[in-house]
């Protein structure tokens, strides 16, 4: 950027590329996750911060989605609420068709149990339990039979089977979030948020990661929502949502890197 | 660096506060210890000062010893009044008959929680007179005048009847008057009773004799002149001195008992707690050390000494410890004014002056609190000045290892063996009682530590064993609790010492005690071959007269009386003479023979013994030897020894045939009765005629040998209620050392517990980790405590396996322990895991 100051800026064509829509897409006909007017402020008075100021969302089951954004423009904020870990201060949020900003403590640690799977940046894994312990942890928090086949599948997707006896301090942070994703998947979750989930990796590791991410869906289906704000992790989703103050600023299906840092600068230099 | 400390402090409240209640506890327990003796002590000063005041001499009969079972003294002819009259300087004499014995009110013995009953009589001459407050001193025969505390405890006016038990019998009396001593109202749950001369003397066996004669001196004659003179005037076996002496030494031998008993006792209650106390603020120390060990690395990187670094948590130890000594000093005193309320409640009075603090106390108080605190927080201490400056740009909260670490297990073995030795040393030593008790102490203390340092290579395994099956039932709550409880053993092997140490001589006390009672049950079993067994409560003699009341029974086959009195043996060694009916006796008794056999009983005559074991090994005599006994009032008979027998638990003395024991004797003092029914006759039925004989003795409880047993085993048992509950605050110092340890795990892991919540643990679940870990720790405290415990009082029956006590291990009380254990450890998750299951989890998972 350092040499724009050597140059005259040209008006700037269409910020978006041709693969996004106009704000978001609402009213899909099998939305997993559906998000209506979400708001959500902390504070109050001076110290007021508006988040999220209205944010409409469909997931379809089966996507896999990603939500960009500058920093503070209200990733986590947003994919906290869609998982039942925050209340919005206005705007509803369903799950599988079922309303969830209202429900009970009780009722929401179940819906988190048994609809929703988390991959977080960092910190995934219980340091005294091995890997396969982590990763049946979900079932065993629920009481669940363990389905020996499906986690053995898992393992073998995860590619982790000589490493199950080991304990997290022993493993390397890419198979750490390997372990992680075979956990978030191991309850079979309606839907899987992961918050940055190679934020923490080399791009290598991160790879692996991401990978598995793309055949967890395609070859499982599974839902996946990853916060992110790494263009190349992006360019795996099928869908991008592009946040910015809090809102949704572009809805888009899969765009390549480029196209993405292109979105990104938009929206920085708007801003 | 003092207000920094604080400020540190302050930032971490509930740990501060936590911490500090651990020692505040013991502080307070042993500045209200003092507190309360200072107290008993003045009180019964000023009592005693108040009674002697208007006296300038007395005269009583010497006494060779003092002893539990020195009834009173035969006294002093009535007529030496007259000759101490006679001495030059006199101005006013007053010479009276005492004694003690009970007081039955509407067919009820009051009670007086131990204290004694005191009977005396009264003249116009008394030279202190009491207050009269209602009615009249007693002039005729049958009239009592009684203490306030009595007649209003009693509701008793002039007019009352009333009876009066003494060794000679049950009397009707009626109140004439009631009077306030000494402006005492009542004298530490005692009762004082007013008589006549002449009834005191019936009542006492003491006709034409009194106990004691108080001399009032002409203005300007001095005390100490008066007493030499009247001495002088005196036989040798008088004790003449002056009043302000007479209530120093009354005095003294009450500080005495206080701090040779009481208060030692009291106050090793505290040192436990303070012990426990000890353990506690070390762990506190070494986990803030270990959680600030960045904080430490940065100030080193900044430039800050290690000598800096010390000091740092060496002050807040500091701050701690006067924190906690001045709370516990003003909680010391909450206490002793609690005690003072829970004894007027239960009738007994505690004289009271208001509530003593002296100085000493104070000073006390804060050494101990503040140099336990910063003893207890040096080895943390140093460790942190150990952090490498480099260690404030690493990950991972692991201290350097201790030094000593790789020596643990040597240091473990070096501390037993020196606890070992120091028992050893105390339990077969040589040197004063005191002395030996200190050293056997402070080898159970080097044994707890060894234990405790022992602890962290066990913990890990013993952990592993009991969270399995917590595990089986709760498949994650248990296993996390049970890996949780292994992640640091250092940290859960000092919890759960810290209850260990409680526990381990709750379970001390316990065994012993059941080793008492067995005993005691097993020697009676073997020698007692009677019914019945008529007693008083609390060891309190019975009218002479019971054997004959009884023998009279229809249905009774055969009655012994049990009379004993304590004589000087060898010098400064006192035991008891028991006076049986040689020729009855075996009709009611066993001997468990060791030397002799039952014919040595008719061979017993004015001149001979047989002796308890313990007693005859304690005098260093035999079978054929000679025993030269002196009574209290220096009467001498040399016994011959003929036959040594076996029962620590009756007879546990000489015993001679009642030829011997009234040669020595000129009052009999019966402790027990026991009798036995004709074969063939309604056992039950003879008791109720028995019971009806002794009707008008109700200080004479009648029981069926199996109730005397019973009563006896509830008695060991009230004392174990009350020693449990004096230990019991050691159990809630190391229950608050628990939670302070489980609030800082709850604190470190307060990601995972996040991360927890976030993939669907329920609160409830993370409560039940929280708490099965305390649980773990609780039990691996009270299982380490048992066996130490146990092993102690191991130690201890074997040594004094010759005293009658056996080993017996109480397995029922053992499990209640375990219970409780388990019940502490739950009540320590509570907060704990409150706070864990609070966890805000957006809070918990971010990461910046
Ligand atoms: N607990 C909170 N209290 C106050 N403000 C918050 C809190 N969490 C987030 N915010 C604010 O909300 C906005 C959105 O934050 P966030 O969702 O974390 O953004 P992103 O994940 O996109 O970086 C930011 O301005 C942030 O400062
Ligand atoms: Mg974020």
């Amino acid at each position: 950027m350092s040499d724009d100051a050597d140059v005259t800026i040209a008006p700037r064509p269409d910020p978006a590329p041709a693969a996004c829509g106009a704000g978001t897409t609402i009213g899909l006909s099998d939305a997993v996750v559906q998000a209506r007017g979400v708001e959500r402020e902390y504070g109050q008075g001076d110290a007021l911060v508006r988040a999220l100021v209205g944010v409409d969302l469909d997931l379809e089951r089966g996507a896999y989605t990603a939500i960009m954004g500058p920093s503070g423009s209200g990733k986590s904020t947003l994919m906290h609420i869609l998982a039942g870990l925050d209340r919005p201060t206005a705007g509803s949020v369903r799950i599988d068709g079922e309303e969830i900003t209202r429900l009970k403590e009780r009722a929401l640690t179940r819906l988190r149990r048994d609809k929703i799977g988390f991959i977080f940046q960092t910190f995934n894994l219980l340091p005294t339990l091995n890997a396969a312990e982590n990763i049946t942890l979900p079932l065993t928090i629920a009481g669940r039979r363990i389905d020996r086949e499906w986690v053995g599948q898992l393992i073998e997707t995860v590619e982790l089977g000589d490493r199950l006896k080991h304990k997290p301090a022993e493993l390397s942070g890419g198979q750490q979030q390997r372990v992680a994703v075979a956990r978030a998947l191991a309850s079979r979750p309606a839907v899987l948020f992961a918050d940055e989930p190679t934020g923490n990796l080399d791009s290598r590791t991160g790879e692996e990661v991401l990978g598995l991410l793309r055949r967890s869906c395609d070859e499982l289906g599974q839902t996946i929502v990853m916060v992110t704000h790494d263009a190349h992790a992006a360019g795996h989703a099928d869908r991008i949502v592009f946040l910015k103050d809090g809102a949704v600023a572009h809805d888009c299906g899969r765009l390549d890197r480029d196209e993405i840092y292109e979105v990104v600068k938009s929206l920085e230099d708007v801003g | 660096m003092i207000r920094v400390a604080w400020r540190s402090l302050r930032s971490h409240k509930l740990r501060t506060v936590l911490t500090t209640v651990a020692i505040l506890l013991g502080v307070a327990m042993i500045s209200g210890t003092y507190v309360l003796t200072d107290q008993i002590d003045r009180g019964f000063r000023e009592i005693f000062t108040d009674a002697y005041r208007g006296t300038d001499v007395t005269v009583t009969r010497k006494a060779r010893f003092a002893g539990q079972l020195v009834g009173a003294t035969e006294g002093l002819p009535q007529d030496m009044v007259e000759q101490v009259r006679a001495v030059d300087g006199v101005e006013q004499v007053y010479g009276y008959a005492t004694g003690m014995g009970a007081v039955v009110v509407r067919g009820e013995v009051v009670q007086t929680g131990g204290a004694p009953t005191l009977f005396f009589s009264y003249s116009p001459n008394d030279l202190t007179p009491p207050d009269y407050v209602r009615g009249r001193p007693p002039e005729e025969p049958g009239e009592v005048a009684v203490i306030q505390k009595l007649a209003t405890d009693e509701r008793l006016q002039p007019g009352s009847p009333i009876t009066v038990v003494t060794d000679d019998g049950a009397h009707e009396a009626t109140v004439c008057g009631v009077f306030r001593f000494a402006a005492q109202s009542s004298l530490g749950g005692s009762i004082l009773v007013h008589t006549t001369l002449s009834d005191a003397q019936r009542w006492f066996g003491m006709a034409g004799r009194i106990s004691e004669i108080d001399v009032r001196a002409e203005a300007g004659v001095s005390a100490a002149g008066l007493a030499a003179r009247i001495r002088a005037a005196l036989p040798a076996y008088t004790e003449v001195k002056t009043g302000a002496q007479a209530a120093a030494d009354q005095t003294r031998a009450l500080s005495d008992a206080i701090g040779t008993f009481l208060r030692p006792v009291l106050l090793s209650f505290g040192g436990i707690a303070v012990f426990v106390g000890a353990f506690i603020i070390f762990n506190a120390f070494s986990m803030t050390v270990a959680q600030r060990r960045r904080e430490f690395a940065l100030l080193r990187a900044l430039g800050a000494s290690r000598s800096q670094v010390l000091w740092s948590i060496t002050a807040e130890a500091l701050v701690m410890g006067v924190l906690a000594s001045t709370a516990g000093l003003f909680a010391g005193l909450g206490v002793a004014a609690a005690v003072n309320q829970v004894f007027r409640s239960g009738g007994f009075d505690i004289p009271h002056s208001g509530l003593v603090l002296q100085p000493r106390t104070i000073v006390i108080a804060l050494v101990v609190g503040v140099v336990v605190t910063m003893l207890s927080a040096v080895a943390p201490a140093l460790r942190a000045t150990r952090v490498p400056p480099v260690a404030a740009l690493q990950e991972g909260a692991e201290l350097p290892r201790s030094r000593l670490t790789r020596l643990t297990p040597a240091l473990a073995a070096v501390v037993a063996v020196l606890g070992a030795l120091l028992i050893a040393g105390g339990m077969y030593g040589g040197g004063s009682t005191l002395v030996r008790l200190a050293t056997t102490a402070a080898g159970a203390l080097s044994v707890f530590v060894a234990v405790a340092i022992a602890s962290r290579s066990f913990v890990g395994p013993l952990a592993a064993w009991l969270g399995w099956p917590l595990q089986k039932v709760s498949p994650v709550s248990g296993r996390l609790a049970r890996d949780n409880s292994r992640r640091n053993p250092g940290r859960t092997a000092l919890t759960a010492a810290a209850l260990m140490i409680g526990l381990a001589v709750v379970v001390f006390v316990a065994v012993l005690a059941q080793g008492l009672k067995s005993s005691f049950i097993d020697s009676f079993d073997r020698t007692v071959r009677a019914d019945y067994i008529i007693a008083g409560t609390n060891y309190m003699t019975i009218p002479s007269d019971t054997e004959r009341r009884i023998e009279s029974v229809p249905g009774v086959e055969a009655v012994v009386s049990l009379d004993a009195q304590q004589v000087e043996a060898k010098d400064g060694v006192t035991a008891v003479v028991w006076g049986i009916d040689p020729v009855a006796i075996g009709r009611v008794w066993s001997f468990d023979w060791i030397s002799g056999d039952d014919a040595a009983l008719a061979e017993l005559g004015r001149r001979g013994a047989v002796i308890e074991e313990q007693t005859a090994a304690s005098l260093g005599v035999k079978r054929g030897g000679i025993v030269r006994v002196t009574t209290v009032e220096g009467r001498r008979a040399d016994l011959k020894v003929l036959g040594t027998y076996r029962d620590p638990m009756i007879l546990n003395g000489i015993t001679v045939g009642m030829a011997g024991y009234d040669a020595l004797f000129p009052k009999s003092q019966t402790f027990m009765v026991v009798a036995k029914a004709r074969p063939g006759v309604d056992v039950g039925a003879t008791q109720r005629a028995i019971e009806t004989a002794m009707a008008s003795v109700p200080t004479a409880k009648v029981r069926s040998t199996d109730e005397y047993k019973e009563s006896t085993v509830d008695l060991v048992n009230q004392l174990l209620t009350l020693v449990y509950g004096l230990l019991a605050l050691s159990v809630v110092i190391s229950l608050f050392g628990i939670v302070n340890t489980l609030v800082l795990a709850v604190y470190e892991r307060t990601r995972e517990i996040g991360l927890l919540r976030a993939i669907g643990m329920s609160r409830a679940q993370v409560r039940a980790t929280v708490r099965y870990e305390s649980v773990i720790t609780s039990i691996i405290g009270a299982l380490m405590g048992i066996v130490v415990g146990v092993v102690f009082a191991w130690v201890v029956t074997t040594r004094f396996a010759g005293q009658g006590i056996v080993f017996s291990i109480p397995g029922a009380q053992l499990a209640a322990f375990l219970l409780l254990a388990v019940v502490v450890g739950v009540v320590a998750a509570i907060l704990p895991a409150r706070r864990a299951a609070r966890i805000d989890i957006l809070a918990a998972i971010q990461y910046e």
